[in-house]
């Protein structure tokens, strides 16, 4: 080849070809999407998310979580990522116009975690038992926007586990561990809260009505998880996906599924002596990973707001650009799960199942 | 090219010097010494850290305890460490040293201003110190391939700057009018980097795109970088290596011209096949997918090319250690670019695209393609550089076979546990740990692999630190790897 102009004119070239076809165009394309709503202009989403839910998001991409767990559901018809129950419908551009970064992930050595927020139970229906055992339902979430109230986490809040219930606190002015242990492990539906409420720790109303089910659950929903994906539920944990198993998922994994790859996170929790009174958001943990007599492990401030992250993961809302499957109208629908064993069963039981492939 | 008739190589420096070529050469290698070497010390420095960061990656997947609980030692943080080490540490660094030393000789022009060079690679490797530290202490962007904080990508376009700017002084000054086919891929290699990672860094950093856009912006970089850097210097060094070493000239230069030309304009499209069934629009990914299946034009030139080159002298690669290197990358160029065709494919790409096979992807093309090229080049320039043979044609072997049955087995055990994985992930009736259960045994035996590949880079190691501190043999005869007949070397 002689002459500089013609290969410094094709270097060029062909790059800004590839630089516009690309990126601008897209960009001219899907880049200025904005929230979908209804006539009303009253149900709006995606919504901004709050500020533990940013922070959790640097948390998720300092620990390179996006290493092994993506962040999108394929289509029916490309893929089994909703019979995996991994969403109810295939993502779409709109659903991430607020996420930076986007954490769309290219392995699955992990779950999707793209509806884990909508995976969870739905607090106000937990208190029943029998609710807390619907953790596949992704359209009972959809009318419950995940922002800070889930977002705290207080799961396992004032129920110290069953088998400590010697909470020492020599000095503190009413100590409530005998009379109230009983109370959370029997599962009463609404344990009467004052009677947790101790000296200077009392939880707000809205941390109550989460504990309750946080404390109630461990004997409960055992038994009634049978269509759970993944992992088969075990006794002594709280109820799957809610903040409180997210801590104990991320603190210990193989104590949920024995088999489990995921790192642990243990420097994300600290464990410390329990000054006075246990603490609200100290993590139920059994076995080896509990910490010894009159030691407790809390979240840090980082770890709460990745778990406040992953609940807020939520594409179960519907949008006009990418259908429900089945057309399940979410709200109304009860998604009672599949009985039978592990493997899930197409879709939400009452729907048409999918033309697949 | 090479008309002094030696079946091999030129000594460095030769005995005779009645050859004016020979003199000249002579002297460019000598200017280019100082910088180069620093670029491949560096450059080697970095591998073995990688090395060692890459053993911790694998080892930890299947064993997820091992120092767990040391926040910079979680899997998450180690594995973009290790990349990042091995894309911007080794390979960035090799790679151009190894295409300074070609474009000095090839302009026929001593290198001017060493010390611009040298400051140049002393701020990049700051630069990837700066930014593997910041991984490691969880500063990490979340971006494949673009981890390193803002203010690295400021200290490592400086330092970027300072390196590009010798390209454009050796232009000036270089002597004939012919521009050699490596020259278009280096010029190529060198003006495609800052426009990608200017690009890069503007769209997802100072000014972000929008939602998913970052996610394609971010794999198109990283696809670019792949192809448009490392794969064009891989292949520039391929197509000076192979015809110098057997001495004669490349079989067509035409084929060569649309085999670059196809290169630039096709693979530079091919970094959406990363995200097929994405929530993306659908001609950004069928285009992807298009373009990657019409790379296989650039591979069938390229192929050819270099194979009707080397006809007739294969068995060269009995003796030569950088034509056993460079042929065998050049032949991992076309099982790279084939597999990748392969995976981008929609009906495989929606049961591998989320599994380990488009790991193996990633070491077909940076290491059994690009790596080896550059290993090539190493063993070719650097008895140049000191003055001295390398020491033992038994280490040459050593690190040969280590590297190519390390890095073979490690895409073979990630393809098959990759497609294994995908099937399982694809079967909704299994239950989704099953998936990973049945890629574990593929796993450990990646790390099998990656003991052999650790092996070999220490020996390569160490060898180059002999050859650094003058211990090479002083002969004016090439280290071949197995002994040559008498009739050929039988003239020197």
């Amino acid at each position: 080849m002689k002459g500089l102009a013609p290969l410094f004119l094709g270097i060029f070239g062909t790059f800004a070809f590839s630089w516009i076809g690309l990126t601008v165009i897209p960009t001219w394309q899907i880049g200025n999407l904005n929230p979908e709503s209804d006539e009303e202009g009253t149900d709006i989403y995606p919504r901004p998310q709050s500020g533990m839910f940013e922070r959790g998001a640097r948390v998720y991409a300092a620990n390179g979580c996006v290493y092994c767990h993506s962040q999108q559901v394929r289509a029916d018809y490309a893929a089994d990522d909703i019979e995996r129950k991994w969403g109810n419908r295939r993502s779409a551009p709109r659903d991430y116009i607020f996420d930076r970064p986007v954490f769309l992930g290219k392995m699955r050595m992990g779950q999707d975690l793209a509806n884990i927020g909508a995976r969870a139970p739905a607090p106000e229906e937990s208190p029943s038992p029998a609710g807390a055992a619907s953790p596949a339902g992704q359209g009972a979430a959809v009318s419950s926007p995940p922002p800070p109230a889930v977002a705290a986490p207080s799961p396992a809040a004032g129920s110290p586990p069953p088998k400590a219930p010697t909470s020492p606190a020599p000095a503190a002015a009413a100590s409530p561990s005998p009379a109230t242990s009983p109370a959370a492990t029997s599962s009463a539906p609404s344990p009467a809260p004052p009677g947790q409420r101790t000296g200077v720790a009392s939880p707000s109303p809205v941390q109550m009505a989460n504990a309750t089910p946080g404390g109630s659950s461990p004997v409960a929903p055992t038994a009634q998880t049978p269509g759970a994906p993944w992992p088969i539920q075990t006794a002594g944990l709280p109820p799957m996906y809610s903040a409180a198993w997210h801590h104990v998922h991320l603190y210990a994994p193989r104590s949920i599924n024995l088999d489990s790859n995921m790192p642990a996170y243990r420097f994300l929790y600290e464990k410390r002596r329990i000054a006075g009174e246990r603490s609200a958001d100290a993590l139920q943990l059994s076995g080896s990973d509990a910490p010894p007599e009159g030691w407790e492990v809390v979240p840090s401030y980082d770890a709460k707001c990745l778990v406040a992250y992953l609940m807020g993961l939520n594409q179960s809302h519907p949008l006009k650009e990418a259908k429900l499957v089945g057309g399940a109208s979410a709200p109304a629908a009860s998604p009672a799960p599949p009985a039978q064993g592990a493997s899930p069963s197409p879709a939400a039981a009452g729907s048409p199942v999918p033309a697949k492939k | 090219m090479n008309a002094t008739g030696i079946p091999l190589k030129e000594p460095a420096v030769s005995a005779a010097a009645g050859d004016m070529e020979q003199l000249e050469r002579a002297y460019i290698d000598a200017s280019t010494r100082v910088p180069v070497l620093m670029f491949y010390t560096s450059a080697i420095a970095w591998l073995i850290l990688g090395t060692l960061l890459a053993g911790f990656v694998s080892w930890k997947l299947h064993s997820p305890d091992l120092l767990g609980d040391i926040s910079f030692l979680t899997w998450g943080r180690v594995r973009p460490a290790h990349m990042n080490v091995m894309v911007y540490g080794w390979a960035s660094m090799a790679g151009m040293g190894t295409a300074i030393w070609l474009m000095a000789r090839l302009c026929r022009t001593t290198l001017r201003f060493p010390l611009l060079l040298v400051a140049g690679a002393a701020f990049w490797n700051v630069g990837v110190l700066i930014g593997v530290g910041a991984i490691l202490l969880g500063d990490s962007t979340g971006f494949q391939w673009l981890e390193f904080p803002r203010y690295v990508s400021v200290i490592l376009f400086i330092a970027y700057t300072l390196m590009a700017s010798w390209a454009v002084l050796m232009f000036r000054h270089r002597r004939g009018d012919q521009i050699y086919i490596t020259q278009w891929y280096l010029l190529g290699a060198f003006l495609w980097f800052p426009w990608l990672y200017a690009a890069g860094q503007l769209m997802l950093f100072v000014v972000p795109v929008q939602g998913v856009l970052q996610s394609a912006v971010g794999w198109w970089y990283a696809n670019n970088l792949l192809f448009l850097w490392f794969g064009a210097i891989a292949l520039g060094t391929a197509y000076y290596m192979i015809p110098k070493v057997i001495g004669r000239p490349v079989y067509s230069y035409h084929l060569a011209t649309i085999g670059f030309w196809s290169y630039a304009l096709f693979s530079s499209w091919t970094g959406m096949t990363r995200l097929v069934d994405g929530p993306f629009p659908a001609w950004m990914i069928t285009a992807s997918i298009a373009a990657t299946i019409l790379t296989m034009i650039p591979v069938a030139t390229v192929g050819l090319n270099h194979h009707m080159t080397m006809q007739g002298y294969f068995p060269l690669m009995r003796y030569s250690p950088t034509l056993r290197f460079t042929v065998f990358g050049a032949m991992s160029y076309t099982v790279f670019s084939v597999i990748g065709v392969l995976i981008s494919l929609r009906s495989i790409a929606s049961y591998v695209n989320f599994t380990e096979a488009s790991i193996a992807y990633s070491h077909l093309g940076l290491y059994a393609f690009f790596t080896m090229v550059i290993f090539g080049s190493m063993y070719y320039i650097v008895p140049r550089l000191v003055g001295r043979e390398w020491r033992y044609a038994s280490l040459i072997k050593l690190h040969f076979w280590a590297s190519a049955y390390g890095v073979g087995l490690m895409t073979l055990m990630l393809l098959a546990g990759g497609f294994l994985q995908g099937g399982n992930l694809e079967n909704p009736a299994l239950p989704f740990n099953e998936s990973i259960e049945t890629a574990l045994p593929y796993l450990r035996g990646r790390s099998l692999a990656g003991i052999l590949l650790t092996v070999s880079h220490f020996i390569f190691a160490y060898h180059f630190g002999l050859m650094l501190l003058g211990l090479g043999r002083t002969s004016t005869v090439p280290t071949f790897l197995n002994p040559v007949e008498a009739e050929t070397s039988g003239g020197h």
